[in-house]
């Protein structure tokens, strides 16, 4: 799965300094020669977590990008586009399994307070 | 013939070097690393085996194992920047992990090996608090609880069953205790941060006090681990730690319920 190389390149955003820096100084250049989806370049430029986490994308992975302040994210952010996804069925169905399903509202002040 | 000592478990909370230096040795963390400490202090192992769930640190899906015994003369890290702890080295007890990694096929194990690894912080948090001067020698198992497929819980039952045979055929006089390190509910990066699944930590904790052992096979199902948070495969270590131990009570258990984790310590000495 393609998945992979986005996977790679947030593996790389802790692993590999040199790398890192050029995604801060140009992530279009950074990216231009990897084998990533117009759909994951895309989201990768627009720092659009939440979509490379629908793609298959690891979120300890994602988690990096935030941490270096890449692609225009932060953790307010990344946190805001995660928090939105649990109202997706996907985390809907996981929801149902844990002790108490919790919708958006009520993650968004949880993570908040965390 | 060498023989099991004791088991522990312990979270590995990137944050807490950091919280505890800054709020000292009385606070609620300090005590009770301190507590699990002092048994471990106390049972004087000359090995300590680790089950441990690599953070994506020093696997990556290139190569991912789900099991992989650490057979090196020694290892380091951490590999990750997550913890403010040192930079360690750590010595690895390469003959007891050779051992372990070459009893796998008779066991009806296809283990992994890795002669040449870093640890990451899920390894070093609990060790920097434990044995600081990294004085006991390690067997890192490391178990895939973050990547599904999950291997089940049984089959991690299992291994900490090999692991019991070959400590007690091993020629050698040993005292070999067990650590497993991670959470019962916990998100990373996810839509879960923050979210603790109270009820999932009342079930596990439970059957951990009572020695519900077959009980928590049962019910520690990849789905329901992941529904807690995606770092919640952790409890697999825990779960390869009863396979050693066998079924006994531990002789202290106490969580931090809004961390979604807890500390234990099994003895019979």
């Amino acid at each position: 799965m393609s998945v992979y190389e986005v996977d790679k390149i947030c593996w790389r955003a802790q692993h590999d300094p040199p790398f890192r820096e050029q995604l801060r100084q140009d992530p279009a250049r950074a990216l231009a020669d990897l084998p990533l989806t117009p759909e994951e370049r895309e989201a990768l430029l627009a720092g659009n977590v939440a979509r490379l986490y629908q793609l298959g994308a690891h979120p300890y992975l994602l988690g990096h990008l935030s941490r270096y302040g890449l692609f225009g994210l932060t953790r307010e952010n990344y946190g805001r586009q995660m928090k939105a996804l649990l109202d997706t069925p996907a985390e809907q169905a996981r929801a149902r399994l844990a002790g108490r399903p919790v919708g958006a509202a009520e993650g968004a002040r949880a993570g908040s307070a965390s | 013939m060498a023989e099991i000592v004791a088991g522990f478990g312990v979270p590995h909370t990137p944050m807490f070097p950091e919280q505890v230096a800054r709020e000292g040795p009385q606070s609620e963390t300090a005590q009770l690393y301190r507590a699990v400490a002092e048994h471990l202090d106390a049972v004087q192992p000359d090995a300590l085996v680790v089950f441990d769930s690599d953070h994506l640190n020093t696997f990556f899906f290139n190569n991912l194992p789900t099991f992989c015994v650490g057979a090196a003369a020694c290892t380091e890290g951490p590999n990750d920047t997550n913890a403010r702890i040192p930079h360690y080295v750590v010595p690895v007890a390469e003959e007891l992990a050779r051992g372990v990694y070459h009893a796998g096929p008779a066991h009806g194990f296809d283990l992994a090996v890795s002669q040449e690894f870093q640890v990451d912080h899920s390894v070093l948090v609990p060790l920097h608090f434990l044995t600081p001067r990294m004085q006991v020698p390690i067997v890192p198992v490391f178990i895939n609880g973050v990547a599904p497929p999950l291997p089940q819980a049984r089959r991690c039952y299992a291994l900490g069953q090999l692991v019991r045979q070959v400590v007690e055929s091993w020629p050698a006089e040993q005292r070999v205790a067990v650590l497993a390190s991670g959470s019962f509910s916990l998100e990373v990066a996810g839509p879960r941060v923050g979210i603790t699944d109270g009820d999932w930590m009342r079930t596990v904790l439970r059957h951990l006090g009572r020695a519900e052992t077959r009980a928590l096979l049962e019910q520690a199902t990849t789905e329901r681990m992941l529904a807690a948070g995606n770092v919640s495969g952790e409890l697999l270590n825990w779960i390869a730690l009863l396979g050693v131990i066998g079924r006994r009570r531990p002789v202290f258990l106490e969580p931090q319920m809004s961390h979604g984790h807890a500390y234990g310590v099994w003895r019979w000495d």
